[in-house]
């Protein structure tokens, strides 16, 4: 009992400094997007609130948190307060089966804990793919029961593009899958290690680099951001499905949003780029200081790769204007669809012709 | 579609090029704007700012009450009340003269009308109030923002008239005109 009771104090602590972690970084990644759009448009991004505006992120967290909550006339109240609700609870939940650093396990108090991986499910990135589509319900659910055409019209995008871009994040995934020969995100990590030509990414038997690129590009649809920021286009639908919404549900979304963005960076560093491996054998520190403190510069590789997706983000934000919806749909369709499932079968016949191990 | 053109689409090529143009402006950090409230940008000589009456050297005022201000005004900023200088029928001066900013588009022909040069434009523009109705100004807040905006006045003609005004402290100390 007692050691029942430990190890959910164990695992609670864990997930509390996840969380944290998540929640810190959807913090900085708000002043950061300002921040390096304004860089890259010649402007100074938020600069009053503090030295460079780098408290701008607890300004808005409390402007957002003593705003008025608006729930509209005719809107679907249950709906309405579901919608931010179910939108970020996925978000969130997909964060217990990423592997942040390396997969030590460490005695605390006679219970075996693993510091860097809430939980190494065996079907991780399986799961991680239902969660993210349960997101998409709480933008439908969010645009439908606001009652107000704009959101209607943004929920319905929404559908139609995570629907179409998810399927190209399944088929551009299953690559890896073949190579690695697991769905467990630890495993598939463990597989890459031994320097950056083990990467998925650039792996010998089929190089996954046009599935790297569909995942890249279906992830930035996926996640409703420029350039397939149709679901929110400012011009056409002036914010698409949280039109509405205000205070704290508005700002449920916008967590949503960028915990999503977290997210899928995650996955793109763990399936292609080697997650917390050193684009080299083994780790410097642990080669140094001893092999007890290579997990610092692991999770520091694991960092900077993740924070490379999240400046993408930006840089495509400052980059690309919005695509026509007929564009979108041809390009996912037409376009990522052939390029992943032909991924699939180079794949397949190269991992048969040169079986790992 | 050409080989070079199909190479161009599958490479993303066109992408590629404005994703370095963003890059290079990021990595060449130089912002045009300015922190506004902090920071002002310069002026332009010629800029055209709040309306100002003026005053000769020895703080009489300049204007004559002529009304060819409002007559020339494109949007009836301008409203004159000219009467008769007291004791004397043919002079005039402006008793009163209100400017109504909230509808002035600052074109400046009011300043070229005026026979006399008793208008002037300042380089001011920070005039936002909360209550529009500050923005109706009579003639001594007109007076009060030439004093401030022009210090160097002026020097009145030798025998042009001192206008009465009510409220010039300078005219008291004129020397009377001899009759």
């Amino acid at each position: 009992m007692a050691e029942l009771g430990l190890k959910a104090a164990l695992s609670l602590a864990q997930i509390g400094a996840v969380m944290g972690v998540v929640m810190l970084t959807v913090m900085i990644l708000t002043l950061a997007e300002r921040k390096v759009l304004g860089w890259m448009q010649d402007r100074m991004g938020p600069m009053e609130v503090g030295p460079y505006g780098i408290l701008q992120p607890i300004a808005d967290g409390l402007k957002l948190f003593f705003k008025e909550d608006i729930i509209p006339a005719g809107a679907n109240k249950f709906l309405f307060s579901l919608a931010p609700i179910l939108a970020l609870v996925p978000a969130l939940i997909g964060f217990a089966v990423i592997p942040f650093g390396p997969n030590e396990t460490v005695e605390v108090f006679g219970i075996q804990f693993k510091p860097f991986v809430i939980s190494d499910i065996n079907i991780g990135i399986l799961y991680i793919l239902a969660f993210t589509s349960i997101g998409a319900y709480g933008i439908i659910l969010g645009g439908w029961a606001s009652n107000s055409k704009y959101s209607l019209l943004g929920g319905l995008r929404s559908a139609a593009q995570v629907i179409s871009y998810e399927l190209n994040v399944g088929l551009a995934i299953v690559g890896v899958l073949l190579l690695a020969g697991s769905l467990s995100l630890v495993k598939i990590t463990e597989a890459q290690a031994g320097g950056f030509w083990h990467w998925f990414a650039f792996a010998f038997p089929a190089p996954q680099l046009l599935a790297f690129v569909v995942y890249v590009i279906s992830s930035v649809a996926e996640t409703n951001r420029v350039p397939f920021d149709l679901p929110e286009a400012e011009s056409e639908l002036v914010a698409g499905f949280f039109t509405e919404y205000s205070g704290m549900r508005f700002a449920f979304f916008f967590i949503a949003e960028y915990a999503n963005m977290i997210l899928v960076s995650c996955i793109a560093a763990i399936l292609f780029l080697g997650g917390w491996n050193a684009p080299y054998p083994g780790t410097l520190i642990g080669r140094v200081l001893g092999e007890n403190y290579g997990w610092i510069e692991n999770i520091m590789w694991f960092t900077i790769k993740v924070y490379f997706f999240l400046f993408l983000f930006f840089w495509l934000r400052a980059t690309l204007p919005r695509l026509r919806y007929d564009q979108l749909m041809r390009f996912g369709w037409k376009v990522m669809l052939p390029i992943a499932l032909g991924n699939i079968v180079l794949t397949s016949i190269a991992a048969y012709l040169f079986p790992r191990g | 579609m050409t080989f070079r053109a199909w190479l161009k689409t599958i490479t993303f090529y066109e992408i590629l090029v404005g994703m370095k143009a963003t890059l290079t402006h990021l990595l060449r950090y130089k912002p045009i704007t300015v922190q506004y409230p902090h920071e002002k940008r310069t002026l332009p000589g010629n800029y055209r700012g709040m309306l100002a009456l003026l005053r000769y050297d020895d703080g009489t005022e300049k204007c004559v009450g002529c009304d060819l201000c409002e007559a020339a005004c494109p949007s009836r900023v301008i409203r004159v009340v000219s009467s008769e200088v007291p004791g004397e029928p043919t002079k005039r001066y402006a008793k009163e003269y209100y400017m109504d900013m909230t509808r002035c588009l600052f074109c400046g022909l009011c300043v070229q009308a005026c026979p006399v040069d008793a208008l002037g434009m300042t380089r001011e523009f920070e005039w936002s109030v909360y209550d529009k109705r500050q923005l109706l100004l009579n003639k001594q807040q007109l007076l009060a923002i030439g004093d401030r905006s022009f210090p160097v006045r002026e020097k009145r003609l030798e025998f042009q008239h001192p206008n009465v005004a009510f409220f010039n402290v300078a005219y008291k100390h004129l020397p009377q005109k001899a009759s």
